[in-house]
């Protein structure tokens, strides 16, 4: 459980995480969601105490996260793939976090094991490709059997089998009641990943949302018929959006798969197809972000 | 407290800079007294041929300011504080487990090398009734020796704490242990001698190293006064400042 309640952090002038309340819950993958620069890492630092915020409080587990001791038993984190000392090798790397908090030396080789790194646990990580660094990162944020993980862009550099496996190892840390927060701005990677949602944009809370509940209501009904001016007038007066799609079917907005399809009864049309079309988690998520893209590509 | 130490001296040793530094640190102390015992055929006193030998610990322990300042700044230049601070956030803690996993290096290594740079006076310098282990201006030459090599070891894990970089702690334990206090010395005015005995200087034993000869409680006291408000600064911006 992370407890956020009106955090805010300033540097200098610029607002990079503003008055953030949210829960997050056991039990369930929360996605943590927004453009680049948007405050993910930033809320991130400030839980751990790595960024004293500016106003507002952070709590991991009911207690600010700076008062823990040994807190690798307690939170696992993986805050940036680069923050290891590149002489260092992967064992002792481990090894040192490990002993920090009084975990067993066995422990280090059962992780090195699950992320299956082996084979290059006594290289120096000077030359971990950015895929192996994640997964070192990984080892040390598991090496405590922690209740509550945070990462931050865990699948950042990762192939698609690596991909499948955080996915998978996500899911199974959640199911076994963990609190697991995971920051991306794959999209698509928290479509499926995912239980819940928490969308930031410009350091503001946009959504705290089911996965689901973003994606319904983001959905919309898609209707076809040969009368299609004549229903659409009868919609958009029954207080729908009505837009005309490429192929010449209607899509409504506003109005539920019921509705509509009264409503072509009571208009009188005849109807070749009415189905309901469900956003992407892309199409969703640009749609609450839209006025919030910090950094944004202007076309020239 | 222990496990924290027992972490921090593992980061010591599975770096390679630590060995090598180590090397560099063994050769020029180690070497050098040898060498300056060798060319002293012989000495009033006990303790003015041991202190010959030690004459090696005056540029030897340059090597202690990178390697303290090192521990700290290496954290910030890889990354790896983030780590650190996230597995161990209270962060007093951290700092004072890499003093005295700096402190105990320091002492321990140079206590040897004293020991070996005794044996060479010993061995090669000819003393009316010899070197003997028992004599306590021999033992209080090497106890001062070994002290302030711990000292400048603490002074320069707190330099790398309040500056963060390597360059910059680095360049600045050397200019104020190494180049100031015999610059300060050569401009000869009574107000340079003041600050040059008033600066961390390395000092082996009684002898100033070619900086002001102070006395040596004076200097002793001079260079752990650096140590401690240096460390109680970094101290304090530690606990403050964002990672």
């Amino acid at each position: 459980m992370i407890e956020l309640a009106g955090l805010t952090k300033r540097y200098g002038s610029r607002v990079a995480v503003d008055g953030l309340t949210v829960r997050i819950e056991p039990g369930r993958v929360t996605g943590f969601l927004g453009p680049n620069g948007s405050g993910k890492t930033t809320t991130m630092r400030c839980v751990l105490g790595l960024a004293r915020p500016t106003a507002g409080t952070a709590r991991v587990l009911g207690r600010p996260y700076r008062e823990l001791t040994e807190p690798m038993r307690r939170v696992g984190v993986l805050i940036d793939p680069h923050a290891r000392h590149p002489g260092r090798t992967a064992y002792r790397h481990l090894l040192a976090l490990a002993q920090s908090n009084r975990l067993p030396a066995a422990r280090v080789d059962e992780v090195i094991e699950l992320v299956g790194l082996e084979s290059v646990a006594d290289d120096r990580v000077r030359g971990f490709s950015l895929g192996m660094g994640q997964r070192l990162g990984i080892a040390a944020a598991l090496l405590g059997d922690p209740d509550v993980l945070l990462l931050d862009e865990p699948v950042n550099g990762l192939d698609p089998e690596g991909i499948r496996w955080v996915r998978e190892l996500l899911r199974a840390l959640a199911d076994e009641g963990r609190t697991v927060l995971v920051s991306s701005h794959l999209m698509s990677e928290m479509e499926d990943t995912a239980d819940h949602l928490v969308v930031l944009g410009r350091g503001r809370l946009l959504a705290d949302v089911p996965m689901s509940e973003l994606l319904g209501r983001h959905s919309a009904v898609r209707v076809r018929t040969p009368q299609g001016p004549l229903l659409a007038d009868a919609l958009r007066r029954a207080g729908a959006t009505v837009e005309l799609e490429i192929d010449g079917a209607l899509r409504v907005d506003g109005l539920g798969l019921t509705e509509v399809g009264d409503v072509a009864f009571l208009t009188d049309v005849r109807l070749h197809e009415l189905s309901r079309v469900t956003a992407s988690l892309e199409a969703a998520y640009l749609a609450l972000t839209d006025d919030d893209v910090e950094y944004r590509a202007v076309a020239r | 407290m222990t496990a924290v130490l027992r972490s921090e001296w593992t980061k010591l040793w599975s770096i390679r800079s630590t060995w090598w530094c180590t090397a560099v640190y063994v050769l020029v102390v180690g070497g050098g007294g040898w060498l300056a015992a060798a060319g002293t055929d012989s000495a009033p006193r006990a303790d003015v041929a041991v202190q010959t030998a030690l004459t090696g610990f005056g540029i030897g322990q340059l090597v202690l300011v990178v390697l303290g300042a090192l521990v700290m700044t290496s954290e910030f230049a890889s990354g790896m504080a983030l780590a650190s601070l996230t597995v161990v956030p209270r962060r007093g803690r951290l700092l004072i487990a890499k003093t005295l996993v700096v402190l105990a290096y320091c002492l321990l290594i140079s206590a040897l090398l004293a020991v070996l740079c005794a044996l060479a006076a010993r061995t090669l310098t000819a003393v009316a009734g010899g070197v003997r282990a028992g004599d306590v201006a021999v033992l209080r030459t090497l106890g001062l020796q070994v002290g302030a090599a711990g000292l400048i070891g603490v002074l320069a894990v707190a330099l790398g704490t309040v500056l963060r970089a390597t360059a910059g702690a680095v360049g600045i334990g050397m200019a104020l242990v190494f180049v100031a206090p015999p610059a300060l010395a050569l401009v000869g005015t009574p107000l340079a001698a003041r600050l040059s005995q008033s600066l961390p200087a390395l000092r082996v034993g009684e002898d100033a190293f070619l900086a002001v000869a102070t006395p040596w409680p004076v200097g002793m006291a001079v260079l752990a006064a650096w140590a401690v408000v240096v460390w109680v600064l970094g101290a304090v911006l530690f606990a403050r400042r964002d990672v």
